[in-house]
């Protein structure tokens, strides 16, 4: 692991697109400014890994997929399978 | 569909499920260049539909380690689900302003509730493209976990 020590609004550069910057230093936590390419992804660990641990119980489920899809075609009322297309509306920022 | 002579070209192909078996072209496979989080070596998928498990649909992968799921239209459980693509995300997923983008959440089998379905990180797809990927928003408030409760 690469060790640096920064200061506010000192910044380390992660290949030539990616760099992250010391905003703040508080008592409890640093706020860092991150800036990278629109593909590049940028998640906080945490957030990323739960999502890594809810995916894996997910594979799970598709051992029930008849019995899932038979009690939701019951609150349903119907057994169509409408056609998952649809404009979301997205808000960007 | 007629099988063309492209890089990725092939004719149709069979694949086994856990939902039973299809025959697959080329054209309805969909890209996750980075994969899915747990699943990131898993590259290519196909999205699955049958009256079995309607209006469920499966998620399953033809090419890479296994990886399958079980998705589902957030918006038949919840009509007002608002999802938040970045420009960023949108980029990736090479669409413009206009294109209509495709959004399913994964289910899960909660303990205590049930199937539920992950709205904090939904799939995007733009089929114009057949790329995907599980967009997380850094600021949702939507739950992990969502009562699979049709109304």
């Amino acid at each position: 692991m690469l060790v640096f020590t920064r200061k506010r609004h000192e910044a380390i550069m992660i290949g030539d697109g990616v760099e992250v910057r010391v905003l703040r230093v508080g008592r409890d936590g640093v706020r860092l400014g991150v800036t990278a390419p629109p593909q590049v992804a940028v998640h906080r660990r945490e957030i990323y890994e739960q999502i890594r641990e809810e995916n894996r119980v997910a594979a799970q489920a598709v051992a029930s997929a008849d019995a899932i899809a038979a009690e939701l075609r019951g609150r349903l009322g119907t057994s169509a399978s409408p056609a998952p297309a649809h404009d979301a509306g997205d808000d960007r920022h | 569909m007629i099988a063309t002579d492209r890089a990725t070209g092939a004719d149709p192909r069979r694949i086994e499920t856990p939902v039973g078996t299809f025959d697959i072209d080329p054209q309805s496979v969909i890209h996750f260049h980075e994969g899915l989080p747990g699943f990131e070596s898993t590259r290519a998928f196909v999205l699955l539909s049958s009256p079995a498990i309607a209006p469920l649909h499966l998620l399953h992968h033809v090419s890479g380690p296994p990886a399958s799921f079980l998705a589902i239209d957030p918006r038949l459980v919840l009509p007002g689900y608002r999802a938040v693509l970045s420009i960023g995300d949108r980029r990736r997923l090479g669409a413009g302003d206009e294109t209509a983008l495709v959004w399913l959440a994964l289910v899960t089998i909660d303990p205590d509730q049930g199937p539920t379905m992950n709205l904090r990180a939904p799939i995007v797809i733009n089929p114009e493209r057949m790329i995907g990927f599980q967009t997380m928003p850094h600021n949702s408030l939507y739950p992990l976990r969502h009562p699979l409760a049709l109304r």
